[in-house]
Protein backbone atom coordinates (compact mmCIF):
# COMPACT_ATOMS: atom_id res chain seq x y z
CA UNK A 1 0.00 0.00 0.00
CA UNK A 2 3.04 2.15 -0.37
CA UNK A 3 2.83 3.28 -4.14
CA UNK A 4 0.56 6.46 -5.02
CA UNK A 5 -0.40 7.05 -8.53
CA UNK A 6 -1.71 9.99 -8.40
CA UNK A 7 -4.06 12.51 -5.98
CA UNK A 8 -6.12 15.45 -6.30
CA UNK A 9 -6.36 18.18 -4.43
CA UNK A 10 -9.81 19.36 -5.52
CA UNK A 11 -10.73 21.32 -2.04
CA UNK A 12 -8.67 22.49 0.76
CA UNK A 13 -10.53 20.37 2.75
CA UNK A 14 -9.77 17.46 0.64
CA UNK A 15 -6.49 18.89 0.16
CA UNK A 16 -5.36 18.70 3.64
CA UNK A 17 -6.70 15.10 3.85
CA UNK A 18 -4.77 13.57 0.85
CA UNK A 19 -1.88 15.14 3.04
CA UNK A 20 -2.87 13.03 5.79
CA UNK A 21 -3.95 9.86 3.36
CA UNK A 22 -0.28 9.73 1.75
CA UNK A 23 1.49 10.52 5.41
CA UNK A 24 -0.42 7.25 6.46
CA UNK A 25 0.80 5.18 3.37
CA UNK A 26 -3.19 4.74 1.84
CA UNK A 27 -3.53 3.85 -2.55
CA UNK A 28 -5.01 7.11 -3.53
CA UNK A 29 -6.60 7.65 -7.06
CA UNK A 30 -8.18 10.08 -8.71
CA UNK A 31 -11.66 9.84 -9.94
CA UNK A 32 -14.36 11.10 -12.59
CA UNK A 33 -13.41 14.94 -13.19
CA UNK A 34 -9.58 14.88 -12.16
CA UNK A 35 -8.91 12.24 -14.73
CA UNK A 36 -6.67 14.33 -16.94
CA UNK A 37 -4.41 15.17 -14.20
CA UNK A 38 -4.13 11.69 -12.89
CA UNK A 39 -4.50 10.07 -16.25
CA UNK A 40 -0.98 11.77 -16.93
CA UNK A 41 0.90 11.60 -13.97
CA UNK A 42 -0.28 7.72 -13.88
CA UNK A 43 0.78 7.12 -17.23
CA UNK A 44 4.22 9.15 -16.52
CA UNK A 45 4.97 6.84 -13.02
CA UNK A 46 4.40 4.23 -15.18
CA UNK A 47 6.20 4.49 -18.24
CA UNK A 48 4.39 5.86 -21.71
CA UNK A 49 4.06 3.32 -24.05
CA UNK A 50 3.36 3.82 -27.54
CA UNK A 51 -0.17 4.47 -28.89
CA UNK A 52 -1.97 1.21 -30.25
CA UNK A 53 -0.24 -0.84 -27.35
CA UNK A 54 -2.72 -2.38 -25.45
CA UNK A 55 -0.34 -4.81 -23.27
CA UNK A 56 -0.94 -4.52 -19.48
CA UNK A 57 0.81 -1.24 -18.05
CA UNK A 58 2.03 -2.92 -14.98
CA UNK A 59 2.27 -6.41 -13.66
CA UNK A 60 0.06 -7.28 -10.95
CA UNK A 61 -0.02 -10.77 -9.29
CA UNK A 62 -2.45 -10.85 -6.24
CA UNK A 63 -2.20 -14.55 -4.45
CA UNK A 64 -0.14 -16.02 -6.49
CA UNK A 65 -1.93 -15.20 -9.91
CA UNK A 66 -1.15 -12.95 -12.93
CA UNK A 67 -3.45 -9.70 -13.90
CA UNK A 68 -1.51 -9.01 -17.09
CA UNK A 69 -3.67 -11.89 -18.85
CA UNK A 70 -7.33 -11.82 -17.14
CA UNK A 71 -8.46 -15.24 -18.95
CA UNK A 72 -5.00 -16.82 -17.18
CA UNK A 73 -5.71 -14.94 -14.10
CA UNK A 74 -9.58 -16.38 -13.85
CA UNK A 75 -7.95 -19.92 -14.77
CA UNK A 76 -5.50 -19.28 -11.86
CA UNK A 77 -7.77 -18.07 -9.26
CA UNK A 78 -10.92 -20.78 -9.87
CA UNK A 79 -8.42 -23.69 -9.89
CA UNK A 80 -6.61 -22.38 -6.79
CA UNK A 81 -9.90 -21.76 -5.03
CA UNK A 82 -10.68 -25.24 -5.40
CA UNK A 83 -7.57 -26.55 -3.60
CA UNK A 84 -8.37 -23.69 -0.65
CA UNK A 85 -10.69 -23.85 2.10
CA UNK A 86 -11.49 -20.35 3.80
CA UNK A 87 -11.73 -19.15 7.06
CA UNK A 88 -15.24 -19.62 9.15
CA UNK A 89 -17.00 -17.39 10.90
CA UNK A 90 -18.84 -18.33 14.08
CA UNK A 91 -21.83 -18.61 11.58
CA UNK A 92 -19.78 -21.09 9.67
CA UNK A 93 -19.78 -18.96 6.24
CA UNK A 94 -16.96 -18.15 4.73
CA UNK A 95 -15.08 -15.13 6.77
CA UNK A 96 -14.01 -12.45 4.16
CA UNK A 97 -13.80 -9.26 6.37
CA UNK A 98 -11.37 -7.04 6.63
CA UNK A 99 -10.16 -4.32 4.41
CA UNK A 100 -10.04 -4.61 0.33
CA UNK A 101 -8.48 -3.09 -2.34
CA UNK A 102 -9.30 -3.70 -5.71
CA UNK A 103 -6.59 -4.86 -8.42
CA UNK A 104 -6.19 -4.73 -11.88
CA UNK A 105 -5.07 -3.29 -15.18
CA UNK A 106 -6.61 0.38 -14.92
CA UNK A 107 -10.47 -0.92 -15.34
CA UNK A 108 -10.88 2.26 -13.32
CA UNK A 109 -10.58 3.76 -16.81
CA UNK A 110 -12.18 1.60 -19.09
CA UNK A 111 -13.25 -2.03 -18.52
CA UNK A 112 -12.36 -2.59 -21.82
CA UNK A 113 -9.35 -3.27 -23.11
CA UNK A 114 -7.76 -0.15 -24.89
CA UNK A 115 -4.75 1.41 -25.85
CA UNK A 116 -3.82 4.27 -24.41
CA UNK A 117 -5.30 7.82 -25.69
CA UNK A 118 -4.77 11.47 -24.40
CA UNK A 119 -5.13 11.40 -20.56
CA UNK A 120 -6.39 7.58 -20.24
CA UNK A 121 -3.96 5.05 -19.42
CA UNK A 122 -4.02 1.62 -21.54
CA UNK A 123 -6.27 -0.58 -20.18
CA UNK A 124 -5.72 -4.62 -19.92
CA UNK A 125 -9.27 -5.19 -20.19
CA UNK A 126 -10.85 -7.15 -17.92
CA UNK A 127 -14.23 -9.02 -19.92
CA UNK A 128 -13.82 -12.85 -19.24
CA UNK A 129 -16.02 -14.18 -22.08
CA UNK A 130 -15.62 -11.76 -25.03
CA UNK A 131 -12.94 -12.52 -27.27
CA UNK A 132 -12.16 -8.93 -28.27
CA UNK A 133 -12.29 -8.14 -24.24
CA UNK A 134 -14.81 -5.43 -25.78
CA UNK A 135 -18.46 -5.15 -24.36
CA UNK A 136 -21.20 -6.47 -26.53
CA UNK A 137 -23.16 -3.88 -27.21
CA UNK A 138 -25.80 -3.07 -29.53
CA UNK A 139 -24.79 -1.08 -32.48
CA UNK A 140 -27.40 1.49 -31.37
CA UNK A 141 -26.20 1.11 -28.06
CA UNK A 142 -22.63 1.67 -28.90
CA UNK A 143 -22.95 4.68 -30.49
CA UNK A 144 -24.71 6.38 -27.46
CA UNK A 145 -21.09 4.60 -25.84
CA UNK A 146 -19.26 6.34 -28.19
CA UNK A 147 -20.98 10.06 -27.46
CA UNK A 148 -20.72 9.32 -23.63
CA UNK A 149 -16.89 8.89 -24.11
CA UNK A 150 -15.84 12.98 -24.74
CA UNK A 151 -18.20 13.84 -21.90
CA UNK A 152 -16.39 13.47 -18.45
CA UNK A 153 -17.99 15.46 -16.49
CA UNK A 154 -21.27 13.39 -16.87
CA UNK A 155 -19.82 10.66 -15.62
CA UNK A 156 -21.87 10.35 -12.44
CA UNK A 157 -19.25 9.35 -10.47
CA UNK A 158 -17.98 12.89 -11.04
CA UNK A 159 -21.14 14.41 -9.29
CA UNK A 160 -20.23 11.78 -6.51
CA UNK A 161 -22.85 9.37 -7.17
CA UNK A 162 -22.77 6.27 -5.46
CA UNK A 163 -21.31 4.21 -7.69
CA UNK A 164 -23.75 1.25 -7.52
CA UNK A 165 -22.50 -2.34 -9.08
CA UNK A 166 -19.89 -3.48 -10.28
CA UNK A 167 -18.25 -0.16 -10.22
CA UNK A 168 -17.44 0.42 -6.66
CA UNK A 169 -15.14 -2.23 -6.50
CA UNK A 170 -13.40 -1.17 -9.86
CA UNK A 171 -12.24 2.35 -7.91
CA UNK A 172 -9.00 1.74 -6.39
CA UNK A 173 -10.06 2.86 -3.06
CA UNK A 174 -10.78 0.19 -0.36
CA UNK A 175 -13.04 -0.98 1.58
CA UNK A 176 -13.77 -2.65 4.71
CA UNK A 177 -16.17 -6.26 4.81
CA UNK A 178 -18.05 -7.18 8.20
CA UNK A 179 -20.08 -10.04 8.89
CA UNK A 180 -22.65 -9.66 11.16
CA UNK A 181 -25.40 -12.29 11.69
CA UNK A 182 -27.26 -13.20 8.63
CA UNK A 183 -25.50 -10.05 6.22
CA UNK A 184 -22.38 -8.87 4.67
CA UNK A 185 -21.96 -5.17 5.00
CA UNK A 186 -19.27 -3.25 2.35
CA UNK A 187 -17.87 0.16 3.86
CA UNK A 188 -16.34 1.99 1.56
CA UNK A 189 -14.36 4.68 1.82
CA UNK A 190 -14.68 6.30 -1.28
CA UNK A 191 -17.95 8.75 -0.59
CA UNK A 192 -18.64 7.08 2.78
CA UNK A 193 -20.62 4.55 0.32
CA UNK A 194 -21.87 0.95 1.96
CA UNK A 195 -23.43 -1.68 0.72
CA UNK A 196 -25.87 -4.07 2.87
CA UNK A 197 -26.06 -7.79 1.71
CA UNK A 198 -28.52 -9.99 3.64
CA UNK A 199 -28.21 -13.45 2.94
CA UNK A 200 -31.08 -14.59 4.28
CA UNK A 201 -32.44 -15.45 1.10
CA UNK A 202 -35.47 -12.41 1.43
CA UNK A 203 -36.55 -11.58 -2.05
CA UNK A 204 -36.13 -8.73 -3.96
CA UNK A 205 -37.76 -5.50 -3.38
CA UNK A 206 -40.32 -3.88 -5.42
CA UNK A 207 -38.92 -2.73 -9.00
CA UNK A 208 -40.98 0.54 -8.37
CA UNK A 209 -38.04 1.74 -6.50
CA UNK A 210 -35.26 2.46 -8.50
CA UNK A 211 -31.98 3.10 -6.47
CA UNK A 212 -27.93 3.74 -7.32
CA UNK A 213 -27.06 1.32 -4.68
CA UNK A 214 -29.77 -1.21 -6.00
CA UNK A 215 -31.19 -3.90 -3.94
CA UNK A 216 -28.29 -6.53 -3.29
CA UNK A 217 -29.74 -10.28 -2.36
CA UNK A 218 -26.58 -12.42 -1.18
CA UNK A 219 -26.82 -16.09 -0.61
CA UNK A 220 -23.21 -18.80 -0.17
CA UNK A 221 -22.68 -21.20 -2.85
CA UNK A 222 -20.28 -23.22 -1.33
CA UNK A 223 -17.49 -21.30 -0.20
CA UNK A 224 -18.01 -18.06 -3.09
CA UNK A 225 -20.58 -14.93 -1.64
CA UNK A 226 -23.19 -14.94 -4.93
CA UNK A 227 -24.59 -11.14 -4.85
CA UNK A 228 -27.39 -10.57 -6.79
CA UNK A 229 -28.49 -6.83 -7.55
CA UNK A 230 -31.82 -5.81 -8.89
CA UNK A 231 -33.59 -2.37 -8.47
CA UNK A 232 -30.38 -0.66 -10.04
CA UNK A 233 -31.63 3.06 -11.48
CA UNK A 234 -28.99 2.28 -14.66
CA UNK A 235 -27.70 5.59 -14.58
CA UNK A 236 -24.15 4.07 -13.16
CA UNK A 237 -21.36 3.94 -16.01
CA UNK A 238 -18.50 0.99 -15.51
CA UNK A 239 -15.25 2.77 -15.63
CA UNK A 240 -14.67 6.69 -17.02
CA UNK A 241 -14.95 5.97 -20.40
CA UNK A 242 -18.22 6.20 -20.94
CA UNK A 243 -19.08 2.71 -20.64
CA UNK A 244 -23.10 2.77 -19.44
CA UNK A 245 -26.24 0.96 -18.37
CA UNK A 246 -29.76 1.06 -18.44
CA UNK A 247 -32.27 0.70 -15.40
CA UNK A 248 -32.80 -3.23 -17.16
CA UNK A 249 -29.58 -4.29 -15.88
CA UNK A 250 -29.18 -7.06 -13.42
CA UNK A 251 -25.51 -7.79 -11.74
CA UNK A 252 -24.72 -10.75 -10.47
CA UNK A 253 -21.04 -10.35 -8.15
CA UNK A 254 -19.34 -13.49 -7.02
CA UNK A 255 -16.42 -12.96 -4.39
CA UNK A 256 -14.68 -16.23 -3.59
CA UNK A 257 -11.32 -15.95 -1.69
CA UNK A 258 -8.62 -18.15 -3.35
CA UNK A 259 -5.88 -17.65 -1.02
CA UNK A 260 -5.59 -15.48 2.35
CA UNK A 261 -5.18 -12.45 1.62
CA UNK A 262 -6.65 -12.64 -2.33
CA UNK A 263 -10.73 -12.63 -3.75
CA UNK A 264 -11.77 -13.71 -7.21
CA UNK A 265 -13.99 -11.27 -8.27
CA UNK A 266 -16.38 -11.68 -10.88
CA UNK A 267 -19.49 -9.72 -11.91
CA UNK A 268 -22.03 -11.14 -14.87
CA UNK A 269 -23.72 -8.54 -16.24
CA UNK A 270 -27.02 -8.70 -17.57
CA UNK A 271 -29.34 -6.02 -20.19
CA UNK A 272 -30.59 -7.17 -23.15
CA UNK A 273 -31.53 -3.41 -23.75
CA UNK A 274 -28.25 -2.60 -25.02
CA UNK A 275 -26.19 -5.29 -25.21
CA UNK A 276 -26.65 -8.27 -27.50
CA UNK A 277 -25.31 -11.09 -24.96
CA UNK A 278 -24.30 -11.29 -20.76
CA UNK A 279 -20.65 -10.34 -20.26
CA UNK A 280 -18.21 -11.52 -17.47
CA UNK A 281 -16.14 -8.89 -15.61
CA UNK A 282 -13.39 -10.43 -13.12
CA UNK A 283 -10.26 -8.88 -11.29
CA UNK A 284 -8.66 -9.31 -7.76
CA UNK A 285 -9.08 -8.34 -4.26
CA UNK A 286 -6.01 -7.96 -2.29
CA UNK A 287 -6.13 -7.63 1.71
CA UNK A 288 -4.57 -4.76 3.67
CA UNK A 289 -2.79 -6.02 5.98
CA UNK A 290 -1.56 -2.79 7.33
CA UNK A 291 -1.56 -2.90 11.48
CA UNK A 292 -3.21 0.02 12.58
CA UNK A 293 -4.93 0.83 10.03
CA UNK A 294 -8.54 2.77 9.65
CA UNK A 295 -10.76 4.26 6.58
CA UNK A 296 -10.42 7.42 6.68
CA UNK A 297 -13.30 9.79 5.73
CA UNK A 298 -13.86 10.90 2.01
CA UNK A 299 -16.72 13.28 1.82
CA UNK A 300 -17.21 14.00 -1.87
CA UNK A 301 -19.74 16.03 -2.69
CA UNK A 302 -18.59 18.33 0.34
CA UNK A 303 -15.73 19.31 -1.33
CA UNK A 304 -16.68 19.12 -4.79
CA UNK A 305 -15.30 21.87 -6.92
CA UNK A 306 -14.01 21.04 -10.16
CA UNK A 307 -17.22 19.76 -12.14
CA UNK A 308 -18.38 23.64 -12.55
CA UNK A 309 -15.60 24.35 -14.38
CA UNK A 310 -15.96 21.12 -16.20
CA UNK A 311 -19.06 21.86 -17.38
CA UNK A 312 -18.52 25.15 -18.22
CA UNK A 313 -15.68 23.91 -20.16
CA UNK A 314 -18.00 21.99 -22.48
CA UNK A 315 -20.22 24.80 -22.77
CA UNK A 316 -17.33 26.95 -24.24
CA UNK B 1 -48.48 -31.18 40.55
CA UNK B 2 -44.58 -29.58 40.86
CA UNK B 3 -44.69 -28.50 37.11
CA UNK B 4 -48.00 -27.61 37.04
CA UNK B 5 -46.91 -24.85 40.35
CA UNK B 6 -43.86 -23.85 38.37
CA UNK B 7 -45.76 -23.52 35.17
CA UNK B 8 -48.27 -21.33 37.22
CA UNK B 9 -45.74 -19.30 38.83
CA UNK B 10 -44.23 -18.59 34.95
CA UNK B 11 -47.27 -17.46 34.04
CA UNK B 12 -47.55 -14.99 36.77
CA UNK B 13 -43.80 -13.79 36.16
CA UNK B 14 -44.58 -13.06 32.68
CA UNK B 15 -48.14 -11.10 33.18
CA UNK B 16 -46.18 -9.09 35.82
CA UNK B 17 -43.32 -8.31 33.62
CA UNK B 18 -46.12 -7.35 31.13
CA UNK B 19 -48.02 -5.43 33.16
CA UNK B 20 -44.59 -3.63 34.50
CA UNK B 21 -43.36 -2.86 31.07
CA UNK B 22 -47.24 -1.34 29.90
CA UNK B 23 -47.40 0.77 32.66
CA UNK B 24 -44.04 2.42 32.74
CA UNK B 25 -42.78 4.76 29.81
CA UNK B 26 -40.07 3.12 27.77
CA UNK B 27 -37.82 6.05 28.34
CA UNK B 28 -37.97 5.65 31.76
CA UNK B 29 -34.81 3.42 32.84
CA UNK B 30 -36.95 0.09 33.53
CA UNK B 31 -35.14 -2.61 34.27
CA UNK B 32 -35.65 -4.28 30.71
CA UNK B 33 -33.45 -6.84 29.86
CA UNK B 34 -32.09 -6.60 26.40
CA UNK B 35 -31.66 -9.96 24.01
CA UNK B 36 -28.27 -10.59 23.46
CA UNK B 37 -26.01 -10.92 20.48
CA UNK B 38 -23.64 -13.83 19.81
CA UNK B 39 -20.71 -12.09 21.35
CA UNK B 40 -23.10 -11.43 24.74
CA UNK B 41 -23.55 -7.82 23.70
CA UNK B 42 -27.03 -6.16 24.46
CA UNK B 43 -28.68 -6.74 20.47
CA UNK B 44 -29.11 -3.04 19.42
CA UNK B 45 -29.36 -4.47 15.59
CA UNK B 46 -32.17 -2.91 13.57
CA UNK B 47 -33.69 -0.14 12.00
CA UNK B 48 -34.28 3.44 14.13
CA UNK B 49 -35.47 6.68 13.98
CA UNK B 50 -36.21 9.21 16.37
CA UNK B 51 -40.28 10.65 16.73
CA UNK B 52 -39.19 14.36 17.74
CA UNK B 53 -38.57 17.77 15.91
CA UNK B 54 -34.74 17.57 17.44
CA UNK B 55 -33.21 17.67 13.94
CA UNK B 56 -35.21 21.01 13.53
CA UNK B 57 -34.29 22.32 16.88
CA UNK B 58 -32.55 20.76 20.13
CA UNK B 59 -34.50 23.09 22.32
CA UNK B 60 -38.03 24.32 22.79
CA UNK B 61 -39.61 25.79 20.00
CA UNK B 62 -42.90 26.69 18.18
CA UNK B 63 -43.26 25.63 14.84
CA UNK B 64 -42.77 27.66 11.76
CA UNK B 65 -43.30 27.01 7.69
CA UNK B 66 -41.84 23.57 7.57
CA UNK B 67 -40.45 23.39 10.91
CA UNK B 68 -42.39 21.27 13.36
CA UNK B 69 -43.19 22.67 16.37
CA UNK B 70 -41.47 20.24 19.21
CA UNK B 71 -40.45 19.72 23.27
CA UNK B 72 -36.48 20.39 24.35
CA UNK B 73 -34.58 17.61 24.43
CA UNK B 74 -31.64 19.01 26.21
CA UNK B 75 -32.00 17.56 29.52
CA UNK B 76 -28.52 18.91 31.25
CA UNK B 77 -28.59 21.60 32.33
CA UNK B 78 -32.07 20.88 33.64
CA UNK B 79 -33.59 24.23 32.63
CA UNK B 80 -33.38 23.07 28.78
CA UNK B 81 -31.11 26.10 27.62
CA UNK B 82 -27.56 25.15 25.65
CA UNK B 83 -25.17 26.66 27.65
CA UNK B 84 -23.56 29.32 25.19
CA UNK B 85 -20.31 31.26 25.52
CA UNK B 86 -21.71 34.83 25.19
CA UNK B 87 -20.22 35.53 22.05
CA UNK B 88 -20.79 32.02 20.64
CA UNK B 89 -24.68 32.76 21.44
CA UNK B 90 -24.60 35.64 18.93
CA UNK B 91 -23.69 33.53 16.39
CA UNK B 92 -26.17 30.73 17.04
CA UNK B 93 -28.70 33.86 16.35
CA UNK B 94 -27.12 35.04 13.33
CA UNK B 95 -27.09 31.19 12.15
CA UNK B 96 -30.72 30.84 13.29
CA UNK B 97 -31.51 34.21 11.21
CA UNK B 98 -30.31 32.39 8.22
CA UNK B 99 -31.08 28.93 8.62
CA UNK B 100 -32.46 28.69 4.76
CA UNK B 101 -29.33 29.63 3.30
CA UNK B 102 -26.90 28.32 6.23
CA UNK B 103 -27.92 25.20 7.53
CA UNK B 104 -24.81 23.00 5.79
CA UNK B 105 -28.11 20.53 5.54
CA UNK B 106 -29.76 23.03 3.07
CA UNK B 107 -26.64 22.30 0.56
CA UNK B 108 -26.95 18.53 1.33
CA UNK B 109 -23.94 17.84 3.02
CA UNK B 110 -23.61 15.31 5.54
CA UNK B 111 -25.48 16.01 8.88
CA UNK B 112 -22.59 15.53 11.72
CA UNK B 113 -22.41 13.89 14.94
CA UNK B 114 -24.73 13.65 16.44
CA UNK B 115 -27.48 15.15 14.33
CA UNK B 116 -27.37 12.11 12.05
CA UNK B 117 -28.56 10.25 14.75
CA UNK B 118 -31.67 12.35 15.22
CA UNK B 119 -32.48 12.89 11.40
CA UNK B 120 -36.00 12.42 9.81
CA UNK B 121 -34.40 9.75 8.21
CA UNK B 122 -33.66 6.22 9.59
CA UNK B 123 -31.08 5.05 10.44
CA UNK B 124 -29.59 1.21 10.91
CA UNK B 125 -27.56 -0.86 13.32
CA UNK B 126 -25.10 -3.59 12.79
CA UNK B 127 -23.04 -5.09 15.89
CA UNK B 128 -20.04 -7.96 15.80
CA UNK B 129 -18.31 -8.88 19.01
CA UNK B 130 -15.26 -6.43 18.17
CA UNK B 131 -17.49 -3.34 16.51
CA UNK B 132 -20.78 -1.67 15.97
CA UNK B 133 -21.67 -0.10 12.53
CA UNK B 134 -24.75 3.04 12.14
CA UNK B 135 -25.51 3.45 8.60
CA UNK B 136 -27.61 6.48 7.75
CA UNK B 137 -29.99 6.39 5.02
CA UNK B 138 -29.24 10.29 4.20
CA UNK B 139 -26.70 10.46 1.95
CA UNK B 140 -25.52 7.22 2.53
CA UNK B 141 -23.19 7.28 4.97
CA UNK B 142 -21.55 5.18 7.52
CA UNK B 143 -20.02 5.45 11.33
CA UNK B 144 -17.82 2.54 12.14
CA UNK B 145 -17.37 2.23 15.86
CA UNK B 146 -14.68 -0.05 17.22
CA UNK B 147 -14.42 -1.62 20.38
CA UNK B 148 -11.46 -2.38 20.12
CA UNK B 149 -8.22 -0.05 20.91
CA UNK B 150 -7.37 1.33 17.66
CA UNK B 151 -4.62 4.43 17.61
CA UNK B 152 -6.32 7.25 15.95
CA UNK B 153 -4.45 9.16 13.22
CA UNK B 154 -3.33 12.43 14.37
CA UNK B 155 -5.11 15.59 13.53
CA UNK B 156 -8.02 14.38 11.73
CA UNK B 157 -10.80 16.17 10.97
CA UNK B 158 -13.90 15.12 9.38
CA UNK B 159 -17.27 15.93 8.85
CA UNK B 160 -18.83 12.43 10.48
CA UNK B 161 -15.64 11.93 13.37
CA UNK B 162 -13.64 9.39 14.72
CA UNK B 163 -15.79 7.29 16.86
CA UNK B 164 -14.55 4.64 19.37
CA UNK B 165 -16.50 2.69 21.49
CA UNK B 166 -16.99 0.01 24.79
CA UNK B 167 -19.57 -1.11 26.28
CA UNK B 168 -20.33 0.08 29.99
CA UNK B 169 -22.87 -2.23 31.53
CA UNK B 170 -25.85 -2.86 28.80
CA UNK B 171 -24.98 0.38 27.67
CA UNK B 172 -23.25 1.45 24.40
CA UNK B 173 -20.82 4.48 24.93
CA UNK B 174 -19.89 5.86 21.81
CA UNK B 175 -17.01 8.96 22.70
CA UNK B 176 -16.06 10.65 19.21
CA UNK B 177 -13.61 13.75 17.98
CA UNK B 178 -12.09 14.27 15.09
CA UNK B 179 -14.41 17.10 13.78
CA UNK B 180 -14.12 19.67 10.89
CA UNK B 181 -16.41 22.14 12.67
CA UNK B 182 -18.77 22.43 9.58
CA UNK B 183 -22.22 20.60 10.70
CA UNK B 184 -24.51 22.27 12.44
CA UNK B 185 -26.33 20.51 15.81
CA UNK B 186 -29.77 21.42 14.00
CA UNK B 187 -31.07 23.59 12.05
CA UNK B 188 -32.30 26.09 14.65
CA UNK B 189 -28.43 27.24 14.20
CA UNK B 190 -26.74 25.64 17.20
CA UNK B 191 -23.30 24.48 16.05
CA UNK B 192 -19.86 23.52 17.22
CA UNK B 193 -16.45 23.97 16.19
CA UNK B 194 -13.54 21.50 15.52
CA UNK B 195 -12.80 21.05 19.02
CA UNK B 196 -16.34 19.36 19.84
CA UNK B 197 -16.37 16.00 21.81
CA UNK B 198 -19.48 13.74 21.87
CA UNK B 199 -20.00 11.04 23.94
CA UNK B 200 -22.88 8.80 22.97
CA UNK B 201 -24.47 6.57 25.52
CA UNK B 202 -27.16 3.83 23.77
CA UNK B 203 -29.22 1.99 26.48
CA UNK B 204 -31.97 -0.51 24.89
CA UNK B 205 -34.62 0.53 27.42
CA UNK B 206 -37.59 -1.92 26.01
CA UNK B 207 -38.49 -4.35 23.34
CA UNK B 208 -38.55 -1.50 20.35
CA UNK B 209 -37.19 1.59 22.21
CA UNK B 210 -33.37 2.45 22.70
CA UNK B 211 -32.54 5.66 24.48
CA UNK B 212 -30.33 7.35 23.32
CA UNK B 213 -28.04 10.44 24.61
CA UNK B 214 -25.08 12.45 23.87
CA UNK B 215 -23.19 14.42 26.28
CA UNK B 216 -21.62 17.74 23.34
CA UNK B 217 -18.44 19.24 24.89
CA UNK B 218 -17.03 22.10 23.40
CA UNK B 219 -14.93 24.79 25.04
CA UNK B 220 -14.74 26.83 22.18
CA UNK B 221 -18.54 27.32 22.27
CA UNK B 222 -20.05 26.29 25.66
CA UNK B 223 -19.51 27.32 29.15
CA UNK B 224 -19.76 23.36 30.10
CA UNK B 225 -20.66 20.28 28.63
CA UNK B 226 -24.35 19.42 28.06
CA UNK B 227 -26.71 16.52 27.37
CA UNK B 228 -29.48 15.86 25.13
CA UNK B 229 -32.03 12.55 25.22
CA UNK B 230 -34.26 11.00 23.20
CA UNK B 231 -35.51 7.28 22.87
CA UNK B 232 -34.96 6.06 19.13
CA UNK B 233 -37.98 3.94 17.93
CA UNK B 234 -37.94 0.79 15.89
CA UNK B 235 -39.08 0.73 12.46
CA UNK B 236 -40.91 -2.72 13.07
CA UNK B 237 -42.65 -2.92 9.37
CA UNK B 238 -39.58 -2.41 6.90
CA UNK B 239 -36.31 -4.69 7.08
CA UNK B 240 -33.68 -2.40 5.23
CA UNK B 241 -32.82 0.90 4.51
CA UNK B 242 -33.45 2.79 1.13
CA UNK B 243 -31.35 5.58 -0.04
CA UNK B 244 -31.80 9.24 0.29
CA UNK B 245 -29.45 10.57 -2.37
CA UNK B 246 -30.04 14.62 -1.53
CA UNK B 247 -27.70 16.38 -4.19
CA UNK B 248 -28.16 14.19 -6.55
CA UNK B 249 -31.51 15.21 -6.25
CA UNK B 250 -31.38 18.73 -6.36
CA UNK B 251 -28.98 17.81 -9.76
CA UNK B 252 -32.20 15.84 -10.92
CA UNK B 253 -34.66 18.75 -10.59
CA UNK B 254 -32.36 21.31 -12.06
CA UNK B 255 -30.80 22.66 -9.15
CA UNK B 256 -27.27 21.62 -8.95
CA UNK B 257 -25.51 22.60 -5.45
CA UNK B 258 -22.11 23.99 -7.13
CA UNK B 259 -19.86 26.96 -5.50
CA UNK B 260 -21.48 27.02 -2.26
CA UNK B 261 -18.77 25.46 -0.32
CA UNK B 262 -18.10 26.73 3.28
CA UNK B 263 -14.84 27.87 2.39
CA UNK B 264 -16.18 30.20 -0.71
CA UNK B 265 -18.42 31.91 1.90
CA UNK B 266 -16.21 32.50 4.29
Amino acid sequence: MTRHVGRVLWTRHLARNVGRVLRTRHLLIPIGASVVVGALMLTTAAGQRPSGDARPVQAIVVGGCDLANVNAFHACASAKAKAFMPPRTADGVPDLQGYWRSRNNNAAYNVEEAAATFGIPASGGHIIDMPDRHIPYRPEALARRNQLRGKGFDDPQAHCAPSGAPRKNVTLFGWKIIQPAGHVLFLYESMHDYRVIPTSGRPHISPAIKMWHGDPVGRWEGSTLVVDYRNLNGRHWFDMSGNFQTEHIHVVERYTMYEANAILFEARIEDDTIYTRPWTLAFALERNTEAGYYQLEYACHEGERDLQHLAAGNER
Amino acid sequence: MRGRAWLLIGLITCAAALIACRGTSPDARTPFVPPRTAAGHPDLQGIWQVRNAAHWDLQDHTGALNVPAGFGVVVDPKDGTIPYRPEARARKQANLAAREQSDPMQKCYLAGVPRTMYLPHPIQIFQTGAEVVFLSEYVHTWRWVPLTPLERYPGYESWMGDPRGRWDGDTLVVETVGFNGQTWLDHAGNYHSDALKVVERLTRTGPEVITYEATIDDPKVFTRPWTIRMPLYRHVDRTQLLEYECYLYAEDAGRPIIGSHPEVNE
